[in-house]
């Protein structure tokens, strides 16, 4: 299945509006809508995988673009299962983030569960404008319950202008490699989160398996290894409270987000 | 040939590669190295990452521009310990490599990461982006396990035959095909936990 979905936000009057969105199955992205209203006028959306994917084979494609000033929060809705195809494929999924000057997006999909067969490739990419700030997880789950993890392969890549800030691929797939202490030293769960978003400590924070570190020329990473991934994402929340630039209620957070199924394209695909 | 990649990878080079455990240090203190097996699997994962991100970067810096490639590996080296690390390895290879290939064209570095420092060197003495890789490539191991010789009292010829066994050729061919961004996530854990218990207590490495 090829899938191209895009999805761009402006600032209108003091509120980021939605003025294009075009959901492709399976990916659909639901604005919600009304009832709690940021009071920073963020537009939050929720990113839906409205049928099985990614399975082998598949090819899909995410592009947003954030104007000038806008403020976007783009969320999970539930875990990715990495699954295989019919023909052994590969797929593919690729997310584009283009970021005006001052302009926020936070990015926080649900974990990516890595099943024995799979075969996966996935791309986040991000242009950042000067003044732009981005918050960007990503947990990655070596396999379900006792499964060995099949094949994935993801790639970050964030440049503000024409400078790089971060380029990261994380490879699952080589037993010897994820078993290895300096890889993950065979941790089932490896969680990221990425903040350009103000001042960058001075120095590392760190833990026995977690870290928060100032990137050489702007942002920084936050990265935990966990055995699950509930003690993954305390490890990284751990890690982001050390981080001086970045507070939740500049972000949205507040906001109890109201998830909605949407039942008409649930069973789409056949 | 030149023997530029021999004076390099040899551990009487006065680089101060001699002060650095590459992780190996906090890895032992963490109980995650205790005996060869358990060292040969740090390696296998030390080169396979680490080591293979070195290696095309001392590679493209042969003929390469090296401002260019400082900002590329800054950006895939997000630990700041790691960097420290790079770059102290890095100045101490240049000093002692411009007096033995004395080049004006080196005047343009000052504290550069070690996979830049390597092929910088390889460069004016004449090398190939092959050699400055595979030189990369072997040092990315080569200290670490002689740091845990005397960090865990191994084996000195069980180690030494683990760095022997190690695919460096596989490696250093990877490294010609273009600029990888593979990570190491313990790796850079460990470096930046090495750096905050370095300043509480004794460790007998820098990193």
């Amino acid at each position: 299945m090829r899938a191209r979905s895009r999805l761009v936000v402006e600032l209108r009057d003091g509120r980021s509006v939605l003025t294009e969105l075009r959901s492709a199955a399976p990916w659909t992205l639901l604005p919600q809508r009304g009832r709690v209203r940021s009071v920073t006028g963020t537009a939050v959306v929720h990113l839906v995988s409205s049928a099985t994917a990614p399975l082998g084979g598949d090819d899909l494609g995410l592009e947003v673009c954030v104007g000038a000033g806008a403020r976007l929060r783009l969320s999970g809705i539930a875990a990715t299962l990495a699954l295989p195809g019919h023909r052994g494929e590969r797929s593919r999924a690729s997310i584009r983030f283009d970021i005006d000057v001052n302009g926020t997006v936070e990015f926080l999909p649900e974990p990516t569960v890595v099943t024995s067969r799979a075969s996966h490739s996935s791309v986040f990419s991000a242009q950042l404008a000067d003044t732009a700030r981005l918050r960007y997880r990503e947990v990655l789950v070596l396999g379900r319950v006792g499964e060995p993890p099949g094949s994935l392969d993801s790639t970050v890549e964030v440049l503000r202008g024409d400078v790089p800030l971060l380029r990261q691929r994380v490879d699952i797939g080589d037993p010897a490699l994820t078993a290895s202490a300096a890889y993950l030293a065979g941790h089932r769960v490896l969680a990221s989160e990425l903040l350009v978003w103000g001042t960058d400590p001075a120095a590392a924070h760190s833990g026995d398996w977690w870290s928060l570190a100032p990137l050489a020329r702007g942002g920084s990473l936050a990265t935990a290894l966990a055995r699950d991934a509930v003690a993954a994402q305390r490890r990284l929340a751990e890690a982001i409270a050390g981080h001086p630039g970045f507070s939740t209620v500049d972000a949205a957070s507040e906001l109890i987000t109201v998830s909605i199924p949407n039942r008409s394209v649930a069973n789409s695909r056949s | 040939m030149t023997s530029v990649r021999l004076v390099l990878a040899d551990s009487r080079f006065p680089g101060g590669g001699h002060a650095h455990s590459g992780g190996v240090e906090e890895a032992a203190a963490r109980g995650l190295i205790t005996d060869e097996t358990s060292l040969k699997s740090f390696l296998y994962g030390r080169l396979r990452t680490n080591g293979l991100v070195s290696a095309a970067f001392a590679a493209a810096a042969v003929g390469g521009d090296w401002f260019t490639l400082d900002v590329e590996l800054d950006a895939r080296t997000p630990s700041p310990a790691q960097r420290a690390a790079s770059r102290a390895q890095g100045r101490s290879t240049l000093r002692a490599g411009r007096v033995a290939w004395p080049s004006p064209r080196l005047d343009a570095l000052s504290q550069p990461h070690h996979a830049i420092a390597i092929g910088a060197l390889v460069d004016v003495a004449g090398g190939t982006p092959e050699e400055a890789a595979e030189c990369a490539a072997y040092l990315s191991v080569s200290g670490p396990a002689s740091a845990a010789v005397r960090l865990l009292g191994l084996d000195p010829f069980r180690v030494n035959a683990i760095v022997a066994q190690l695919d460096i050729a596989a490696v250093t061919e990877e490294a010609l095909s273009g600029l990888p961004m593979l990570g190491a996530p313990a790796l850079d854990l460990f470096a930046d936990s090495h750096a905050r218990i370095h300043q509480q207590e004794v460790r007998l490495f820098v990193s």
